[in-house]
């Protein structure tokens, strides 16, 4: 194992419910739902869903008006929950010091699609021969990344990885590998995603995984380990972490949230989007081995469950499989319910609301699940009803588990706590 | 003399300023438009105007030098 271990120094977010990191997070922890019944203005055809939107989001106030308008929804996004990760690890937003080996990694699933169908409407239905002159730069997956390394100065690694749900939280196992290795003393990690495209939203319809939902129901329509769950709920949101090494970070006295401590990963090389319990647990291993970590020490594990009729209790399988006996006695939540399934985004996500649970002793429940849990999906201890607070932490799982079958999950301990 | 309305107007949409109070010689810069962004919005009165900006222009940086470049086109406009 490496001498080098891995500070988690810095958190922002963009989500459904809230514009910063510690917004999003009081929301969840009082059990608010970000998700609302979506009914785009300008659909060709009436289209209503259930979808999480960063509604308290302002890009204009945040980028400016010339700025937001060069920018693809899924880079504001993302550029504002980097940043505001950047300042909360209290470093200089302009490079004053060498930053020739700082890096970023980033993920997101689909990218600038609305970038992309703004261009097709131009040109197939508004009959335009010309397309605006920064539709490839706005629309290309790696524009996020290149955005926040620029205004921040970075000059290692910039790399975007497109691994559809797990992209962000491969994208944080690579950037901690970095760090851990010695590459690099600093890496800004994370993820966004607006998939609210017409194009997209149909896309996902055809697949049939979608939760229906009206305005009535829509806050309540993503019920991950619930037996009425019907699907998953398209979102929007950004989220991403300072990753920095713990004795530089100690050094300059950073407020350090948690260790990164290990990253595993898998490929279920089984099926494109049927889930495997044998895939899922492998990562789970590769985890806890990669940190030294035994199940015994795991007191929480932040489930990807997306509230699909399969993939729920598959991952439950998973842990049970991974943690052995523990399984039954680690809290389990699934922060979807609330702020719906952001992709690319939701390892990022999924990390920076554990980061700071790990930071602060809390525990997210499973919003809806204290009436309705799916006895398929027993075997782990869920957290129903109220949020937990004040509880001690010693460290916490992520899950990401992505359609194409690649599973990345990674293991945080809480400060001290070894 | 060409009405300057369309230019007040698209620059107040599209930067949320009121030009009419600043400055002609406010620089675009300190608005925040880069050179990607003036990118978009020439293309963007091309469109509005049916009018090709030549080539050979040079790129606006004050808000007065806009204001210009928009009455021009909206007087060129077909």
């Amino acid at each position: 194992m490496s001498a080098r271990r891995v500070a988690v120094t810095g958190v922002g977010m963009v989500s459904p419910l809230g514009a910063t990191a510690q917004a999003s997070f009081e929301a969840l922890l009082a059990g608010r739902s970000g998700v609302r019944l979506h009914a785009p203005a300008d659909a060709p055809k009436p289209l209503a869903l259930p979808a999480g939107i960063c509604a308290d989001f302002d890009p204009a106030a945040a980028f400016g008006r010339a700025k937001a308008g060069t920018l693809d929804r899924y880079s504001q996004l993302g550029i504002a929950a980097g940043l505001e990760a950047w300042r909360d690890a209290g470093l200089a937003p302009a490079a004053d010091e060498d930053r020739e080996a700082w890096g970023i990694a980033w993920g997101t699933g689909v990218g600038g699609a609305l970038v992309f169908e703004r261009g097709y409407r131009d040109l197939f239905i508004s009959g335009r021969e010309r397309l605006p002159p920064l539709t490839v730069v706005q629309a290309m997956n790696n524009a996020c990344a290149s955005h926040l390394a620029i205004q921040l100065g970075l000059g290692g690694s910039c790399a975007t990885y497109s691994v559809a749900c797990a992209s962000s939280a491969m994208a944080i196992g690579e950037a901690f590998r970095r760090v851990r290795s010695g590459a690099a003393p600093v890496m800004l990690a994370g993820g966004s995603e607006a998939p609210l495209a017409y194009g997209v939203i149909r896309a996902w319809l055809a697949l049939q995984v979608l939760a229906p939902g009206d305005a009535e129901s829509a806050p309540r329509a993503s019920k991950p380990f619930q037996r009425a769950r019907a699907g998953l709920v398209l979102a929007e949101g950004g989220a991403a972490l300072v990753l920095e090494d713990w004795a530089r970070a100690e050094q300059r006295g950073a407020r350090i949230y948690a260790e990164l401590a290990g990253y595993g990963e898998s490929c279920d090389h089984g099926n494109l989007v049927r889930p495997s319990s044998d895939g899922q647990a492998r990562a789970l291993r590769a985890a806890l081995a990669d940190a030294a970590m035994t199940p015994q020490e795991v007191d929480y594990v932040n489930a990807h469950a997306t509230g699909t009729r399969e993939g729920d209790s598959i991952e439950v399988a998973a842990l049970a499989a991974a943690l052995g006996a523990r399984a039954a006695e680690v809290a389990v939540s699934a922060t979807k319910a609330s702020h719906g399934h952001t992709l690319g985004g939701a390892g990022a996500l999924a990390a920076a609301f554990t980061v700071l649970g790990l930071h602060q002793g809390a525990v997210p429940a499973t919003l809806g699940a204290d009436a309705d849990l799916d006895p398929e999906c027993a075997g782990v201890a869920h957290v129903t009803g109220a949020a937990r607070r004040g509880v001690r932490l010693r460290a916490a799982l992520t899950n990401a588990f992505a359609f194409g079958g690649s599973n990345a999950v990674l293991a945080f301990r809480a400060r001290g706590a070894d | 003399m060409a009405d300057p309305a369309p230019a007040y107007r698209y620059i107040q949409e599209r930067l949320g300023v009121d030009v009419k109070a600043a400055d002609a010689a406010t620089e675009l810069a300190g608005l925040g438009v880069d050179s990607l962004s003036l990118l978009e919005m020439v293309f963007e009165m091309e469109e509005q105007f049916g009018v090709k900006v030549d080539e050979d222009t040079p790129p606006p940086r004050s808000c007065g030098e806009l204001v210009a470049l928009i009455e021009r086109l909206a007087a060129a406009k077909p």
